[in-house]
């Protein structure tokens, strides 16, 4: 279960960063008075958001078996897949500690975001929300691009969507609390715990790099402590998390 | 028949394409669209009014992304069973169950968003079809509604491919494209809605005693308006009490605000920045100076410039022609790998065909560059102005009022040697208060400036004004007859010329200069000579135009020696001595040997040679904006703003060469891929949005350039204003 409860502890601590990011929308919501109200709202908007991502997940998934299928000979994508996501969580967390210089995105052109999330999150019936936290799942955001490479390296559906739901659930504790307390915290506390968390996806990022080394070189015998099993066959990468039987190989469809 | 006047769009306010029959077109609807994305956003946005319930398009927006996304993962699922078999799941046995459930499933989740959003689809396809406009959106969901029967009919059968996954991104892809395109022309005109913005919604209003505060639209003339300080004056109107400073740089362009005392015209639009103001209406609430701008601005946008009508052309016959392209792929296709292939291929050339590219190249950078311009109160008159000052290789400078500000200045005040300066000074300051021509105010300021008082005006009696020649007083003190005038003046008057004086009058009249003299007791005793004064910025403007690698010169009809001494200061070639006539000669010689040429004035003394030139552009046209001669009109006097125009139009030039080409170039590429029947129609859809997406953006850029080339802001307005100088509120028509 190793695996598992890394992944769920990278949607936990990279959730900071998630509340610096999209923390107004999160906030937006909490417009209705009692706790109940708003922890209701607030749940349905993650779990649209989870949707999503578990959606996400086993497209992922398909891709990079499709990926492995198609290219396996000249590529071990697995490999491939698991060092991109690595570099994308480096460099996530890297431009979230301030340490790379962030690219300014110069959009000149139109934005649907205000027309489609002021109109689903200030919305009253919890449908609404849910579909806003749907839609919410689909922006664009590094930190879910890097999760789903890791995902697709699972190279399968089942597996990938349950990465991605994982990390969302992750990710649902702090967005709760956030969207209904409000700033529990101070600024500087804040801004300590985005440090943390920015590293914490950092620490993800090079864990994956390093499953995807281990990945390529395939020792025989010998196996990393989150991934492979101690077993001769080409073992399923995910196979420590339960989910996939000890003997299981990978068939490739002739 | 007089043709239709053309309708504009509800949501972003530009017009509604012709449609081919006008005669036969109904009755105007109770709202017009021009597109399906306007139409979406309209409901959108309308919808967000009701209480605290989001409208019931975005609800079917997110709803139908939902169910998209479900149906993307059972069709994976299906894949993998299909292509890969299962290997950590249920036996063979099951497999078979499986995959029934995720086909059925898949027919439940995505039969919905053929509803949801194939219906506003359908519905405003058929209504562009009734007003006789083709359009590719009904095609399109043909081509879909065909991809959905067949995996409907392919899962009853239990037997065949399903391709819901299709139907479902491609609708999905293109109710949020045509969403974006919408919101993409609403922001063309979020220029012109700053300027809307400026007037304020009510007004307060002067009755029986008490103010009452009215919606704007309820004001009438002559009604009297109280207007706080730090408020934006409602309407155009006349100061009727009190006084204040008054900013008009948005209908003059003057960064310098002025003082508005009463009598002085004030206009709707301008903001007043620290006093009372109590204002007589003299033009009715929309129908004033920045309301007139405005829709100048609007009617530019319903021009059609040169690449619109080729933009235009090319569309007449593209939609047919993807049309008959798609059916001919369909039935090829068809004919070769069935019939679910055959449709596929037919819908990835409908859906990759971007007619919209095409449309949306020109006129949204020519929309966004005439609302830009306008926030620089530069006005087009239509794209066509845009375009053609572009291509200007020269320009050609009318002298007066644009390269000088037309008010004179005193250049040398000459008495004779041994008189008291300041005594002759006082005098003639004091006369000259008595008179409101420009050189007795050049004179007044001229003694400002040398800090002597003049006399005051009870020292004078028996005042005579001498038409053509000057002023006559008797002095109170002295007794004696005091003249200010021309030279003639001085004869008249038995006034004789020291050495020294008639020297210097000499010299003024072979510069050309005009000049006044004041004597009196049988003798000149000070001798005016005026220049104009060269606008600061002039010399900066030339260099400009130089930069953008225009041939520059100035016209005048003054004196060779007065031209000549003017070109060397700015640095140009000089005509002078041009009657009007002469100067469109010069103008035409200057399109023979240079090319096409732009003409710079006033507008008011230089109509003919305005109309002559390929450009016209008129300077200080002020809230008169009806002046018709020229293509162009300046609203202030800065002529740096000619060539920041220049530099806009340019850039809109390039901008809309670099979309047309891409829209050409994309769809060919796009649909010859899509022909050989190896395009997926889900890519189609999203290379189709990204498409206009990339014009959407590329034509925005004009919208944030900064206002003047190689600066960070508008340019420095700053015209010279001399003491007492010409309100620049009144304009002579």
């Amino acid at each position: 279960m190793i695996d598992g409860v890394v992944i769920f502890l990278g949607g936990l601590l990279g959730s900071a960063h998630c509340v610096g990011m999209c923390g107004g929308f999160a906030l937006a919501l909490g417009t209705r008075p009692g706790l109940a109200a708003n922890l209701g709202r607030q749940t349905a908007y993650s779990l649209g958001r989870i949707f999503t991502y578990a959606s996400l997940g086993a497209m992922a998934g398909f891709t990079g078996r499709r990926l492995m299928a198609e290219g396996g000979a000249l590529l071990n994508v697995q490999a491939a897949l698991a060092l991109t996501a690595g570099v994308l969580l480096v460099l996530q967390g890297l431009s979230a500690a301030g340490l790379l210089p962030a690219a300014r995105a110069r959009t000149g052109g139109a934005c649907l975001g205000p027309g489609l999330f002021a109109g689903l999150l200030g919305a009253t019936r919890l449908r609404s929300v849910f579909l806003g936290g749907v839609v919410n799942g689909l922006l664009p955001c590094g930190l879910v691009y890097a999760y789903l490479a890791l995902a697709a390296s699972s190279a399968d559906m089942a597996t990938a969507a349950l990465v991605m739901a994982l990390f969302g659930l992750g990710t649902l504790p702090v967005m709760v609390l956030v969207g209904c307390g409000g700033s529990l915290l101070g600024t500087a506390c804040r801004h300590q715990l985005l440090r943390v968390a920015a590293w914490c996806v950092i620490l993800t990022g090079l864990l994956s790099i390093y499953r995807g080394v281990a990945l390529i070189r395939e020792p025989p015998g010998s196996a990393c402590p989150f991934c492979l099993s101690l077993s001769n066959v080409k073992a399923h990468p995910l196979q420590g998390v339960g989910f996939v039987g000890a003997n299981t190989g990978l068939k490739v469809a002739s | 028949m007089p043709p239709a006047p053309p309708e504009t769009c509800d949501y972003c306010g530009l017009p509604v394409p012709r449609p081919w029959r006008p005669r036969l077109a109904p009755a105007g609807a109770a709202k017009a669209y021009c597109c399906y994305g306007c139409r979406f956003a309209a409901a959108v946005t309308g919808a967000r009014g009701e209480q605290g319930a989001a409208g019931w398009m975005l609800l079917r927006l997110g709803v139908a992304a939902f169910l998209t996304l479900n149906v993307l993962v059972f069709t994976m699922a299906l894949w993998t069973q299909d292509l890969y078999g299962d290997p950590g799941g249920p036996p063979e046995a099951m497999a078979g169950l499986f995959r029934g459930l995720f086909r059925y499933l898949g027919l439940a989740f995505a039969l919905p968003v053929l509803v949801l959003l194939g219906g506003p689809l359908g519905a405003n396809a058929w209504a562009s079809l009734r007003r006789r406009n083709l359009t590719a959106d009904l095609l399109l969901l043909v081509g879909v509604a065909a991809s959905y029967a067949y995996s409907v009919v392919s899962v009853l059968r239990d037997e065949g491919p399903v391709y819901f996954e299709v139907g479902c991104v491609v609708l999905l892809l293109v109710t949020l494209g045509r969403w974006l395109e919408a919101t993409g022309k609403l922001r063309t005109t979020a220029a012109i809605e700053a300027l809307e913005r400026l007037l304020p919604g009510s007004a307060r209003v002067v009755r029986a005693w008490a103010e009452v505060s009215i919606p704007l639209e309820d004001v009438r003339v002559a009604d009297c308006l109280h207007v706080l300080p730090g408020e934006r004056i409602p309407c155009d109107g006349r100061v009727a009490r009190d006084a204040a400073l008054v900013d008009e740089q948005v209908l003059t362009g003057e960064s310098h605000p002025a003082t508005r005392e009463v009598g002085d015209r004030v206009f709707g639009g301008s903001q007043n920045l620290d006093g009372d103001l109590w204002v007589t209406v003299t033009a009715p609430a929309r129908g004033g100076a920045l309301t007139r701008m405005i829709d100048l601005v609007r009617e530019a946008q319903r021009t059609r410039g040169h690449y619109q009508r080729l933009a235009d052309r090319v569309t007449a016959w593209f939609l047919p022609a993807v049309i008959v392209i798609a059916l001919a792929t369909a039935a090829w296709h068809g004919g070769r790998h069935g019939l679910d292939r055959g449709v596929l291929a037919g819908l990835a050339v409908l859906l990759i065909a971007c007619p919209c590219a095409l449309g949306l190249a020109t006129p949204m950078a020519v929309w966004t560059a005439l609302g830009q311009a306008a926030r620089a109160q530069v006005l087009f008159r239509g794209g066509e102005a845009l375009e053609r000052l572009a291509s200007l290789r020269a320009v050609r400078i009318d002298k007066t009022g644009t390269v000088t500000t037309g008010t004179p200045t005193v250049a040398d005040f000459a008495v004779p040697p041994g008189a008291d300066r300041e005594t002759v000074l006082c005098r003639a300051a004091g006369l000259a208060a008595l008179s409101p021509h420009v050189f007795a105010e050049a004179v007044r300021h001229f003694a400002a400036e040398e800090r002597v008082e003049g006399l005051a005006n009870d020292e004078f009696r028996e005042l005579r004004t001498l038409p053509g020649r000057g002023l006559a007083a008797v002095a109170a003190g002295s007794g004696e007859m005091v003249y200010l005038g021309s030279p003639r003046l001085m004869d008249e008057g038995g006034c004789d010329w020291d050495e020294a004086l008639a020297a210097a009058a000499a010299r003024a009249r072979e510069d050309g200069l005009p000049l006044t003299c004041i004597g009196w007791g049988r003798a000149v005793r000070g001798v005016f000579v005026f220049q104009e004064v060269v606008r600061h910025e002039a010399r900066e403007a030339v260099a400009r135009l130089h930069g953008l690698g225009l041939d520059v010169a100035l016209l005048t009809g003054d004196s060779s020696a007065r031209g000549a001494a003017l070109g060397r200061e700015l640095a140009l070639p000089v005509h002078a001595e041009l009657l009007p006539e002469d100067k469109v000669a010069a103008l035409d010689d200057a399109r023979r040997r240079i090319g096409p040429v732009g003409m710079v004035g006033d507008g008011i003394n230089d109509a003919p040679a305005l109309a002559a030139a390929d450009v016209g552009i008129a300077l200080g046209c002020g809230a008169d904006v009806a002046r018709d001669a020229a293509a162009v009109c300046l609203l202030g006097n800065d002529l740096n703003r000619v060539p920041w125009a220049v530099a806009l139009a340019r850039r809109t030039v390039r901008i809309i060469r670099q979309n047309l080409f891409w829209a050409f170039a994309y769809n060919v590429a796009g649909i010859g891929l899509a022909c050989t029947g190896r395009l997926n129609p889900v890519v189609a859809a999203l290379a189709m949005v990204v498409s206009s997406f990339l014009v959407v953006a590329n034509s925005l850029r004009l919208g944030g350039e900064p206002a003047a080339a190689g600066d960070e802001g508008p340019p420095a307005a700053a015209v010279p204003r001399p003491v007492g100088a010409a309100r620049t509120g009144e304009r002579v028509p």
